[in-house]
């Protein structure tokens, strides 16, 4: 006995079947691929209607968040965003507790650190007796910044740097905790750049930043020879002062002032002072919206000397300055005035200025700066400064946006001693 | 009658999709047209106008909060997008150099609390905004989407004839 399914089909039955198989197999991938190549406008279609699905579901849960605020307590995780609010960014997702809790949202934007460093290195040579042409290593200094908080926040410059008997050394040359209440009030406590004129907190310990070399004869280092108290620890008060287009700023400072009481000593007081008495700051200036790039402003800063020895010395340091500062053109102004009161004596005072003037032809920028100081003889705090002034001429060229080649020409002339030419060539760069 | 009215409506209508498509998606918010690039803020923020002078002062870092205290936090597009390109030339007068310079400067003064955030993309930089109460950037007009508020500059929004804020296509400009 045979068994055969053809006959449970009909013969109809079959070819029927058969046909529609047949069907299937030709619809159904024609189908897919219709499937996969749907016209672009469809594709577009689609994407604008979900864009418009996320956008219409953000709204709703960001008036759902409004209409709901949800206290938090200290210390607990503030509520996430809405389900389908726009997602945070990977990279700032750590939320931040809002005052007041709340519908507000909620990402971090605080950079916990950032370093950026400069340095530079120097060849150079003069025609001053004595000396040697030399390639000098310049100060590394890394920068570091840190939001602590959204008012808090943390500045510091440490900077390497080799001295003249060519011993590396390190200084933490700025420290500053920060507060930052509105555009009025920022309270920095720590060591600074005491705010006397503008070249000294325009330019810090960075080469790169300057467009000549160095710093001018009245703004150098103190571990340079320099005569300012360009460092200081203690507090710093600064802000806006509402004035309309005349954009006027405040800075008030009160510190331990310099060392004094011997040449030999560390002349920024880190840790001790050597008496009560507080040096204080105050400088004042003006960013008028009217010619965009102008500074000008005043400073006038007091402190009392007590060098061994010698009565006590009322130091006062006033300076004034007019800076225009665009990208491609820059004219810096400055005078300074040091008044040295010896108690119940003499008077001594230092008046000094530098003009620098530039601009810049596409990576090109030359410039030119003439500088003068003029010390007493018996002047008691710095009785080797004297009176030194002369031009410098340079040209700066911008080799990358982080890689600045410098070449300047010096010749300072002295009361009764022979003027002096130098030549530096210098590479300051940012990394 | 119907039935003709049907099939006489038939034919137009992958026109009328097809224009509807070409014309985009709706403009939300009093957005501008796709020329000119729109400041944008949190919702929350209170401010509703600022004027160009002060908008100016914010992008370079020399106003950093708002009236209410909260700190300012900028966040720009990434470099050589249109919508930058037309806020370096009206906002900084600058060049991309001269702005990565600017703002060396500044946070290394102390005079600039923060630089810019830098994004890519203008759902980013709304997304950013959303979710920063602080945050100020800018989007193309039609980018704009109600997660976001538009500030006025000078009492203008983009739509309006005087706005500055505006792409010019054909511009050598930077």
């Amino acid at each position: 006995m045979r068994f055969s399914v053809w006959p449970l089909i009909s013969t109809r039955k079959l070819g029927t079947t058969v046909l529609g198989l047949l069907l299937g197999f030709l619809v159904v991938p024609a189908m897919l691929c219709a499937e996969d190549a749907a016209p672009d406008s469809d594709k577009e279609t689609i994407r604008a209607l979900l864009h418009r699905v996320d956008q219409l579901e953000a709204r709703v849960a960001q008036l759902e968040a409004q209409q709901k605020p949800a206290p938090q307590a200290p210390g607990q995780a503030p509520a996430s965003a809405p389900t389908h609010a726009p997602a945070p960014i990977a990279s700032e997702l750590a939320p931040e507790q809002e005052p007041g809790g709340g519908m507000e949202q909620r990402m971090d934007t605080r950079t916990l650190m950032q370093i950026r460093g400069f340095g530079d290195m120097t060849f150079h040579g003069s025609d001053a007796h004595g000396t040697h042409t030399a390639f000098s290593l310049g100060q590394l200094n890394l920068f570091v910044t840190s939001d602590i908080s959204e008012k808090f926040r943390l500045l510091s410059e440490i900077v390497f740097e080799a001295d003249p008997t060519n011993s590396v050394g390190v200084d933490v040359e700025r420290l500053l905790l920060q507060y930052s209440l509105n555009d009025y009030f920022n309270l920095a406590v720590g060591r600074y750049h005491t705010d006397i004129g503008f070249y000294n907190t325009a330019y810090h310990h960075s080469a790169w930043l300057q467009t000549a070399v160095g710093r001018p004869l009245l703004f150098q280092f103190e571990d340079n020879g320099g005569i300012l108290p360009i460092h200081n620890v203690g507090a710093s008060l600064s802000g806006a002062i509402p004035s309309g287009r005349l954009g006027l700023h405040y800075v008030a400072e009160v510190g331990n002032g310099r060392a004094s009481s011997s040449p030999s000593a560390e002349p920024v007081q880190n840790v001790v002072d050597e008496n009560n008495g507080k040096a204080v700051n105050f400088a004042l200036f003006a960013r008028p919206n009217a010619v965009r790039g102008l500074q000008v402003g005043f400073s006038a800063y007091h402190d009392s000397l007590h060098p061994v020895g010698i009565p006590t010395i009322g130091e006062n340091i006033y300076d004034a300055y007019a800076v225009l500062q665009r990208p491609s053109f820059e004219w810096l102004n400055e005078a300074l005035l040091i008044r040295h009161a010896v108690k119940g004596g003499h008077v001594f005072d230092t008046p000094g200025f530098y003009s620098q003037v530039s601009k810049a032809f596409g990576p090109y920028r030359p410039y030119f700066r003439y500088q003068y100081v003029n010390e007493s003889p018996q002047e008691p705090m710095f009785p080797f400064v004297g009176l030194q002034h002369g031009p410098s001429v340079g040209l700066r060229y911008d080799a990358t946006e982080a890689v600045a080649l410098k070449l300047q020409y010096d010749r300072t002339m002295f009361r009764q001693e022979p003027s002096v030419n130098g030549v530096q060539l210098q590479f300051a760069f940012t990394f | 009658m119907r039935r003709t009215l049907l099939v006489a409506i038939f034919p137009v209508l992958p026109v009328l999709l097809a224009g509807m498509l070409a014309l985009g998606p709706p403009v939300l918010n009093g957005a501008g047209s796709d020329q000119s690039v729109a400041i944008i803020v949190n919702p929350s923020n209170p401010v509703e106008n600022c004027s160009f002078e002060d908008l100016r002062k914010i992008f370079m870092g020399e106003k950093s909060h708002w009236p209410n205290g909260r700190r300012i936090t900028l966040v720009m597009l990434d470099p050589a997008q249109p919508e930058r390109k037309v806020v370096l030339r009206e906002i900084y007068n600058m060049s991309e150099k001269d702005l990565n310079n600017h703002f060396i400067q500044g946070v290394f003064t102390g005079g600039v609390l923060a630089p810019p955030k830098t994004l890519a993309s203008a759902a980013e930089v709304r997304k950013f905004v959303f979710n920063v109460p602080g945050a100020i950037g800018y989007v193309k007009g039609t980018d704009v989407d109600p997660s976001v508020k538009i500030l006025r500059i000078d009492g203008r929004l983009p739509d309006d004839k005087d706005y500055r804020l505006r792409v010019q296509a054909h511009s050598g400009k930077p």
